[in-house]
């Protein structure tokens, strides 16, 4: 057999499992509630939900992005491993507090928790829709990055037999089919196996990838040989920026619409307690492999720039599956386990911004089963026009994550501090997100991504912090409500 | 009179709030700003000797972050979070 037929025989059984996934969480259904649909009603014990925060943080950026950040960084992106497991460290500033009150109150989006802290009148309800919107268009930002993962590593699994834009097209309309059909418990159940599939995929290459080279040593002389930069010991702007990501990604992820919804979904606060506890240990066994993976590239691969470099990962697979039939195998069982990962994301972000948008933006109630139409129809129009933008290719994948999470991370004071600080009101909340997200804009607009090393976004969320505390402290409580009990 | 099983909860607090305090000490020390920048590293265990630093301190985060974790409590019911200081 061809790599071409290998590769399209392994997806096109690996998409009518999806499928065969789907009916199945159809008929699990217990009703047509929004809770339901995107929640699973609810019912996620340990292994699944761990599985499915595992695939659902670890997407195509994390498979491609973060390869091809390595090849170009250098040792430095060691710091990735850090910042991954800085997202589980965050969430002891959330998940004690908001599990209880999201349980009590029957919270299905990111938004609910809005409404329920800043109140109904005042500002409350511009910084519900303020903060959806902005999450919104995060979560738009990472569906287009998972659409172009998925046309690269499409094309990459069938030897070029599916093109980019195909790959692209016909993948978005598979997600948006198992989505729309099992909600949540589809999602979680693909996950799941997704997870799996990633974990022994990555484990196997970078076994190969290192006996190849001679070992790890042997691996670290080579690349010092041909980029010494890349070994040295980073200067004073790449620590700030190491520190500097480990904040935006740790903090920005506490406000993760998915990962908050996954806190609203698990069966206990007992289960979702040990889902974290295993969850800390998968930048470890993940994103420390994929990083090796790419600087194991870097001797290997000459003259990859820009975009460019996020095609490391599909070229190493391409070399490992050319050394004889067994590895062919498992190379393919590499790339779909890849395209798993970015699936298991791209549906989950859909399931969000269905959701955030019916309730949080078009004010849908939470209990009304006409919500979870409308979620659906809106996740088919949002899946189209991100399918559109991602046949164009111009953004590094790394560049798609800092963007989404600049952006993301103007949502902190909202959450983390609402969460602690019984004085936070609507109004100064609002003018710091407004403030923030407009200084994150401009940053990407005016092309400075980093100040001193630092992202603008960080900067603009301390910009943020302060208008928000600083205002909460003034006595302008005529203007507005008092924040609503718990 | 103290609540029964209120102590064993505000040791378990105790603990886990200088686990995380460590957590962020081990976060400090992973990146190289302490170091001589551009200066050709030694390799330890098979990597720049920076960069085993940054590993061992992030397997360490994992460990004490896990052990940070089981040590939380996660109420399914309103008001069992004691932590004080809530909306």
């Amino acid at each position: 057999l061809s790599a071409a037929w290998l590769g399209g025989i392994g997806l096109g059984v690996y998409l009518a499992l999806l499928v065969v996934v789907a009916e199945v969480a159809r008929r699990a259904r217990r009703d047509a509630t929004p809770a339901d649909h995107f929640l699973a009603g609810r019912g996620l014990g340990v292994f699944v939900l761990f599985l499915t925060l595992y695939a659902t943080a670890y997407s195509g950026n994390s498979l491609l992005g973060y390869p091809g950040e390595a090849y170009r960084r250098g040792f430095s992106w060691i710091m990735a491993t850090g910042f991954m497991m800085s997202i589980v460290v965050a969430f002891h500033a959330v998940v004690p507090r908001l599990r209880p009150i999201a349980v009590a109150q029957g919270f299905v989006t990111p938004g609910d928790w809005i409404r329920h802290r800043f109140g109904e009148r005042g500002a409350g309800p511009t910084l519900r829709v303020a903060a959806a919107v902005l999450m919104s268009v995060a979560l738009a930002n990472f569906l287009l990055a998972q659409l172009m993962a998925m046309g690269h590593v499409a094309s990459q699994v069938t030897a070029g037999a599916v093109p980019y834009e195909a790959g692209v097209v016909g993948l978005a309309a598979v997600v948006l089919f198992y989505e729309t059909l099992g909600g949540m418990r589809a999602v979680a159940w693909t996950d799941a196996a997704q997870g799996v599939l990633m974990l022994f995929g990555l484990g196997t290459l970078l076994v190969w990838l290192l006996g190849e080279a001679g070992g790890l040593t042997e691996t670290t002389r080579q690349i010092s040989a041909v980029a010494p930069a890349a070994v040295a010991v980073p200067d004073a702007r790449e620590c700030a920026n190491w520190a500097s990501t480990i904040l935006l990604l740790g903090l920005a992820s506490v406000v993760y619409p998915q990962a908050i919804q996954r806190i609203y979904a698990a069966r206990s606060g007992r289960a979702l307690k040990r889902a974290l506890a295993l969850m800390t240990f998968m930048p470890l066994t993940t994103t420390l492999v994929v990083t090796l993976i790419g600087l194991a590239a870097i001797p290997r691969l000459s003259g990859l720039e820009g975009v460019e470099a996020d095609t490391v990962m599909p070229r190493v697979l391409q070399d490992w599956a050319a050394a004889g039939p067994g590895t062919a195998l498992l190379a393919m069982l590499v790339l779909l386990g890849a395209l798993a990962a970015i699936m298991s994301t791209a549906d989950s972000v859909l399931l969000s911004l269905g959701s955030i948008l019916a309730e949080d933006v078009l004010g849908r109630g939470r209990r009304d089963p006409s919500t979870t139409r409308l979620g659906k129809r809106i996740a088919a129009g949002v899946m189209a026009l991100a399918v559109v933008l991602a046949l164009g290719r111009e953004l590094t994948l790394w560049r798609l994550i800092e963007l989404k999470m600049e952006l993301l991370i103007q949502c902190v004071p909202a959450f983390f501090v609402g969460l602690h600080w019984s004085r936070l009101r609507a109004g100064p909340t609002l003018a710091g997100l407004a403030v923030g997200a407009a200084v994150a804009v401009a940053g990407v607009l005016l092309d400075r991504p980093r100040l001193g090393g630092v992202h603008v976004g960080v900067w603009s969320l301390g910009l943020n912090l302060a208008i928000a505390v600083a205002g909460s402290r003034l006595p302008l409580r005529s203007l507005e409500s008092a924040p609503a009990a718990p | 009179m103290r609540e029964p099983g209120a102590e064993p909860t505000r040791t378990r607090r105790r603990v886990r709030g200088a686990l995380l305090v460590a957590i962020g000490a081990l976060y400090a020390i992973s990146i190289p700003w302490y170091r001589e920048t551009g200066a050709a590293p030694d390799t330890w265990l098979g990597l720049p000797e920076w960069v085993t630093v940054a590993v061992v301190c992030y397997a360490a985060v994992a460990v004490l972050n896990s052990l940070a974790w089981l040590l939380a409590e996660v109420s399914d019911a309103p008001g069992d979070d004691r932590g004080g200081g809530g909306p």
